[in-house]
């Protein structure tokens, strides 16, 4: 694999000197620190929340349904974006050999998501929120974020379009993929039908909606925390430790293998529920095939830094770098751990995911952010770095902080594990029948985890004064180059491959023919699919012989596909599409049942619907699950488990991904509507030792109904039976269901008036897990 | 005495243990003695002997470690801990997480190269056996380059034999830590059908140890670990690591040359390295920090009457020049964090009660009304950790004069180990009845040595629409009459 | 110390440089590819396993065999049925089991007696010794209200708090004070005021 590009014609015609635009560098590195402070800051301020729910001060908008989107949002898409923007624009321009190719659009590009990241921090603790996790933004800024992402688009393929450079890195690669996918997911999961200019449903519901939710919420990881942040790492790590980057074949068979695999992973944040087996097992499998390619990018950046090892001892950029790919390898070693359905069992709404995305973003990214920021400060502004030292202590605080974070959420987590899942009496009793026994025991950790949080931020903050004391006073420098006049011709004249040469290839030929025949032995039966993992195999076969043989010829097609970058970028798209579609279109073809449902759910009332707004309003999804699994402890503890045609009409899903408190997915009868009020009212006096904060706002705000006509009407055209009631008859109903609950309420010695927000919500968790009886569907989802 | 390399001549370029077809060179590390390789012994082999004594001591009844995952009862050297407990294993970890910090910071890789299991293990036990059996480095290379024999065979087997055995000892008492003993012998005796997740554990986790430690070996902690990458990371130019020493042995050349330093090019270093490096190329990924390279310089400047130290212990400072320095910022920074955890740790061990209390309510609402009161119904929970009866007494605070304790025992028993769920029943007639309030439940040890409290709430109806219920009932009665 | 370096193998380098960036072109271990291999071709069995001969079973097969089993343990250790329940009551090791189980978690409001507000006209609970029922006065009816309990009215779902064995043994302790034959007058409770 290792031909040479053929020799280009050597350069001619005048050298000019090239100026990068670092100036867009420093906008998306500044912004990353703020961001990243405040993303941070509110991580600490909500973990401080879990043990001391009187830190939201009273106020609906600082609850912690609120403000945990802003934090995943706030770290995610402002801390770690413009981070990814600040080192693709950096290194891109270089890689390239060419400036940013438009100034206007660049400026358009920070100020749009600069503005983006405002609108959410105001959005989100108003409660405007489409309640998926990672995708809460409602739909204008929706439709903002993929506007501004396709200026990003722009710019980048324009850039690479005026390239002095003819071939492609493999950070470009990444970038690329980046890019494309992000796009991809983000339209698809964020496609929704508005009922207002704040509310929104989203198109698909039930187990749809958690699959695509999934889908795009994995691979949110996968391309927006994980495959820029490798091309980062494959430009960054060899210019700071000076060293070759030490395998070009490696780089090719972790990139192809990342983006192919990475996509058909996100059923197992599904695991142990009842979506179809098939999509599971994909889940499970392909999870843990996952695991040698993600080693491949962990193992090129390590033993890219081995050249340099003695180096550590002087460089935080090293340091950093060295341990985010150390983390990076640990996430990606665990991952997989995580998706095997035993393990999953256990640790799936615990502690420990949470520990593990931590290790991820606090290592991994957090990480790999500071490395980059201390080696690009001192380029950007012309001024070596204010103190070393300092940037040794953060090191220093920084490891301490995970090492807290981490340790307590581990422990956390196997303690919620082990008490969950204990029974007595021959398997027959639960052994803590009572939720708070297990959430009294994990206190001290969860106070733990903000120490150790806290932590990570102070070190941060001895970044930003760091960086702070660098650039006071400094004068902003932009990077030079000198090139031939006419190199970018020079780029046009490298060998063109045209879209049949890229096609009707031996890599992509093997490629498509293997995927084909995988998905024939795996989707079809009998005959076709025995011949096609018999196709499956020899093909395989054939593509390691004619490898073996021809390798030089392989080479030369990937130097040749190197130097064209549409092509790339059209095998880059068909290969993150293929595993979504493969998954995603059966389910959403076969509608809501498996076969084996013998239940399903009934339209909510126009009252219960409202109630199931504040529901997603407030958030209660980052803490309550909807989704009995099919495993025994969860059966004994919650009843019953789920079928999917139990949320065949939830738009959004609320299936959930964390059980801080109780799962809700039968709550509707297990309490007397009293219980309900007193406890949003105050939950410890209920519930003695909860952590759940007080509401008492809901029994002061009166029910939206004027809203509820739009919002039937959105429902109705998504496919949920209502009739075409007029308002007048919408009101009249939710007045006779809400005088009702008001009226039983007084009977039982509390006064609220039918008009408050709480009654509505009572309504919606007494309906929660009622369903009618239905003879089994005779389509099968598969 | 100089035997040839198994693998090429390392270099900073590759992996000397990947070979440029991807294949594993097996390193055939030659014998090196010296006080280090002593010392180094007898701390392994009383590592060893704590590791696999745990759990046939016993204190207070119990093996010294028996973490007792079936009952959810942790016995840690005579403390005894419950499911709600197990939140001070934090303190565990991060203690030994800050440790390492910390002698990282001075010591350097020293946890790799002395303590780790997986060297402790590997060099100690695994590699003597093979010792034992095939002879030393060269004597080694040449069983496994030899066609197959009698006596080859019978050296592999004897000693892939001792391998599976150890390895097999090893997961057994490691079972022990998690069922006791006694347990596992029964299990050893019994059909493996009737535990079969226990048979089926040792089976994986003895082909496991025996893999890592016949074959993978340096590749665990080259490629796998994660701890040696943070702990080079954590090692600055005061922390001592073992380095070759440059200003006095370079230029390289034979004995007698003039103008040549210490170093007589004998890749001594080199042929006893187990992961197969030059340490005279620096400090690198690969080096656990073993000191056998150490052992046989010493050895070699000791035969030519030359200092001895050409490598050794020392810090990135002191080989170029300096003086280490052992008070830095960040032996205070991680002293005074080390000592924070410590206190915290220690106080937190101190809240541990030899029971455990916690106040629940009954499923069902909040609270009843009936025809003449208001009431609230409790479970209370207590667990007793010790390994006898123990007698609480319970007490209620706060609680008015007009408020009935039903059903309420104040003195409890609770057997060895045991848990007692009670009810408590508050009842409040309801004319007495003025609202909720806030109330106190307290545990008392009844030898006096320990209490534990909740902070409750009555619940009840508004007091306002319980008043204006009895005034219309009274209205309609007078109507009545 | 420097490190002495011996020379760089600059002949693997690949020709091309990218803003100084230059890659060797080495390979990972091969036990490393090994694990990629060895992970698809745990797919291929997995899923064969599964969707081809159909072994395995899924998550809602599993859960319902295995609640299944817990409810036959369930009867095992403590069957449901009239005549067995009127057996169990009949015998005086269970009874008095059932007996430790009443004086700890339901005397509070039946009182030790078990007679409730007949002895006691502050007393939570009704009589269980009269032949007075408010719920149903078979020995299953017992069992059932116990496991379930009757929310309006303060009497708690014991069934998670206690199981099966323990509830029978109680029913069996209360059924003890009735024989087999005695009339069951069912009494509507009195409207909640």
């Amino acid at each position: 694999m290792s031909t040479a590009i053929p020799p280009a014609p050597a350069p001619a015609g005048k050298k000019i000197v090239l100026e990068f635009n670092d100036q867009i560098v420093r906008q998306f590195l500044l912004a990353t620190v703020l961001w990243g402070v405040v993303g941070m800051l509110v991580g600490v301020l909500i973990g401080t929340q879990l043990n001391f729910w009187q830190a939201n001060f009273g106020l609906e908008w600082l609850t912690f349904g609120r403000l945990r989107p802003l934090h995943t949002n706030a770290v995610i898409f402002a801390f770690v974006g413009n981070m990814m923007f600040a080192g693709v624009y950096y290194s891109t321009q270089r890689l390239v050999k060419a400036r940013l190719a438009s100034n206007f659009l660049s400026q358009l590009h920070f100020w749009g998501w600069q503005a983006i990241i405002v609108a959410a921090a105001i959005t989100l603790p108003l409660g405007f929120s489409r309640g998926k996790e990672y995708a809460e933004l409602i739909w204008p800024i929706n439709i903002a974020v993929a506007l501004i992402w396709v200026v990003f688009g722009v710019n980048f393929f324009w850039t690479l379009a005026r390239r002095r450079e003819p071939s492609l890195y493999v950070a470009i690669w990444f970038y690329i993929a980046t890019i494309v996918t992000v796009a991809m997911l983000y339209i698809v999961n964020h496609l929704s039908l508005p009922t207002s200019f704040t509310h929104s449903y989203p198109l698909f519901g039930g187990v749809q909606d958690a699959l695509v939710q999934w889908w795009y919420g994995h691979n949110a990881v996968a391309f927006f925390l994980t495959t820029p942040i490798l091309g980062i790492m494959y430009y960054f790590i060899p210019k700071a430790a000076e060293r070759p980057v030490y395998s070009y074949r490696l780089s090719v068979i972790h990139f192809w293998s990342l983006v192919f695999v990475y996509i058909w992973a996100g059923p197992h944040h599904l695991l142990n529920t009842s979506l179809p087996n098939w999509l599971q097992n994909l889940g499970m499998t392909f999870s843990l095939m996952l695991w040698a390619p993600s080693w491949g990018g962990m193992l090129n950046g390590l033993l890219t830094l081995r050249g340099a090892w003695h180096k550590l001892r002087t460089d935080p950029v090293l340091k950093f770098m060295a341990v985010a790919v150390t983390f990076y390898g640990m996430a990606t070693f665990e991952g997989p751990l995580l998706s095997i359905k035993s393990v999953n069992a256990l640790a799936h709404y615990t502690d420990w995911i949470i520990g593990h995305v931590h290790a991820g973003a606090l290592g991994w990214n957090g990480f790999m952010a500071a490395g980059m920021i201390y080696w690009m400060l001192p380029r950007l502004w012309n001024k070596p770095l204010y103190s070393v030292p300092l940037a040794n202590l953060h090191f220093w605080i920084g490891t301490v902080g995970i090492l807290l974070y981490v340790a307590a959420m581990w422990v956390s987590g196997i303690t919620q594990g082990l008490m969950l899942n204990a029974t007595t009496d021959h398997g027959t009793v639960l052994a803590y029948p009572n939720f708070l026994d297990t959430l009294n025991s994990i206190r001290p950790l969860m106070l733990m985890r903000v120490i150790g949080g806290g932590l990570y931020l102070a070190g941060f903050l001895v970044l930003v004064y760091n960086l702070w004391q660098t650039i006071r006073g400094a004068q902003p420098v932009n990077g030079t180059i000198e090139v031939f006049e006419d190199e970018p011709k020079l780029a046009a004249t490298a060998p063109h491959l045209g879209l049949l040469d890229t096609f009707v290839s031996a890599p992509v030929i093997f490629s498509v023919l293997g995927a084909a025949f995988a998905c024939l032995w795996m989707f079809t039966h009998d005959l076709v699919s025995i011949l096609g993992l018999v196709a499956m195999l020899l093909c395989g076969v054939l593509a390691f012989a004619h490898w073996e043989a021809r390798n030089k010829a392989w080479g030369s097609w990937y130097d040749r596909l190197l130097v064209n970058s549409l092509p790339f970028t059209i095998l880059t798209f068909i290969a993150v599409a293929a595993g979504g579609l493969i998954q995603i279109i059966p389910t959403v073809a076969a509608r809501h049942a498996t076969k084996d449902d013998d239940r399903r759910q009934l339209p909510y009332t126009p009252l219960e619907l409202a109630g199931r707004d504040i529901y997603v309003r407030e958030g209660c999804y980052n803490c309550h699950s909807q989704m009995i699994r099919t495993l025994v402890p969860d059966v004994l503890r919650y009843g019953d488990y789920s079928r999917l045609s139990e949320s065949r009409y939830d738009h959004p899903y609320q299936w959930g991904s964390k059980r801080t408190g109780p799962d809700l997915a039968r709550e509707g009868g297990k309490y007397p509507n009293v219980w309900h009020v007193r406890h949003m009212e105050d939950p410890r006096s209920i519930s003695i030792g909860s952590n759940m904060p007080g509401y008492p706002w809901l029994l002061a705000h009166d029910t939206d109904v004027a809203a509820l006509p739009s919002k039937l009407s959105a429902q109705r055209t998504l496919g949920v039976p209502y009739p075409n009631w007029t308002p007048e008859q919408i009101n009249a109903r939710v007045m006779e269901q809400a005088r009702a609950i008001s009226t039983e309420l007084r009977t039982a010695g509390a006064y609220v008036a039918p008009e408050k927000e709480i009654i509505a919500l009572v309504a919606y968790l007494q309906v929660l897990g009622r369903s009618e009886p239905t003879a089994p569907a005779t389509v099968a989802a598969k | 005495m100089s035997a040839p390399l198994s693998h090429e001549p390392p270099s900073r370029d590759s992996v000397t243990t990947i070979r440029s077809d991807g294949s594993r060179p097996f390193v055939y590390p030659a014998d090196a003695h010296g006080r280090f390789a002593t010392a180094r012994q007898f701390s392994a082999y009383a590592l060893i002997a704590f590791y696999l004594s745990l759990p046939w001591i016993k204190v207070n009844g119990y093996p010294a470690v028996f973490l007792d995952v079936a009952n959810r009862r942790f016995h840690l050297f005579g403390i005894t801990l419950a499911a709600q407990d197990l939140w001070l294993l934090f303190f565990v970890i991060t203690g030994l997480g800050f440790s390492l910090f910390f002698i990282t910071s001075l010591l350097g890789r020293i946890w790799c190269g002395w303590a780790c299991p997986q060297t402790v293990f590997l060099d100690h036990v695994y590699r003597r056996i093979e010792r034992w059996v095939e002879g030393d480095a060269v004597e080694r290379r040449a069983l496994q380059a030899a066609p197959m024999s009698a006596n080859k065979f019978f050296k592999l087997t004897l000693k892939h034999g001792l391998y599976v055995l150890v390895s097999a000892i090893i997961t057994h008492l490691f079972l022990a830590y998690y069922v006791s003993l006694p347990e596992v012998w029964g299990m050893v005796r019994a059909a493996p059908a009737e535990h079969w997740s226990a048979f089926a554990f040792i089976f994986v986790a003895t082909f496991g140890l025996y893999f890592n430690f016949a074959w993978f070996r340096e590749q665990l902690c080259i490629v796998i670990c994660p701890y040696g990458r943070i702990q080079s990371a954590l090692i600055d130019d005061h922390s001592l690591v073992i380095g070759y020493d440059a200003t006095r042995g370079e230029p390289r050349g034979k004995v007698g040359t003039t103008g040549v330093g210490d170093c007589i090019a004998c890749n001594r270093c080199v042929q006893v390295c187990p992961t197969g490096i030059d340490i005279r190329q620096g400090l690198q990924m690969e080096c656990i920090g073993c000191t056998a390279c150490i052992d046989a310089c010493d050895d070699i400047m000791t035969k030519l009457k030359r200092p001895a130290g050409l490598i050794r212990y020392d810090s990135q400072k002191a080989f170029t020049g300096g003086r280490t320095r052992w008070l830095r910022p960040r032996t205070f920074l991680y002293g005074l964090l080390l000592l924070v955890g410590a206190s915290v740790a220690t106080w937190a061990l101190s809240t541990v009660r030899p029971a455990n209390f916690g106040v629940t309510r009954m499923t069902g609402g909040p609270y009843v009304i009936d025809a003449g009161s208001v009431r609230n119904q409790f479970l209370v929970r207590i667990v007793n950790k010790r390994n006898e009866p123990a007698r609480f007494l319970v007490r209620l605070e706060d609680v008015p004069k007009t408020v009935r304790k039903i059903g309420f025992e104040e003195v409890l028993e609770v057997g060895p180990l045991g848990e007692v769920v009670q009810p408590l029943v508050l009842q409040q007639a309801r004319g007495a009845y003025t609202g909720p309030f806030h109330f106190e439940v307290r545990v008392e040890d009844a030898a006096g040595r320990f209490h534990l409290e909740r902070a409750v709430e009555f619940l009840g109806p508004e007091a306002r629409l319980l008043r204006e219920e009895e005034e219309e009932k009274h209205r309609h009665e007078r109507e009545r009459h | 110390m420097k490190p002495v370096l011996p020379p760089t193998g600059e002949e693997s380098l690949r020709p091309h440089s990218y803003d100084g960036i230059q890659e060797y072109d080495k390979r990972l271990p091969n036990w490393w590819l090994y694990t990629l291999y060895a992970t698809i071709i745990f797919w291929v069995g997995y899923w064969s396993y599964y969707e081809w001969f159909g072994a395995g079973r899924t998550g809602p097969q599993v859960v319902n065999a295995a609640m299944a089993s817990i409810e036959a343990e369930r009867l095992a250790s403590a069957p449901v049925d009239d005549s067995s329940l009127w057996k169990m009551s009949q015998n005086t090791a269970i009874v008095s089991a059932g007996k430790a189980v009443f004086d700890a978690n339901c005397s509070a409001c039946h009182l030790v007696s078990m007679r409730g507000k007949s002895e006691s006209p502050v007393a939570i609970g009704p009589d269980l010794t009269d032949q007075k029922w408010v719920n149903g006065g078979r020995p299953t009816e017992v069992y059932n209200l116990i496991t379930k309990g009757v929310l309006t009215k303060g009497m708690p779902t014991w069934g998670p708090v206690l199981g099966a064995k323990k509830i029978s043994d109680v029913t069996a302790y209360v059924m003890s004070r009735h024989k087999e034959g005695d009339p069951i007058l069912v009494e509507t409770p009195p409207p909640t005021p």
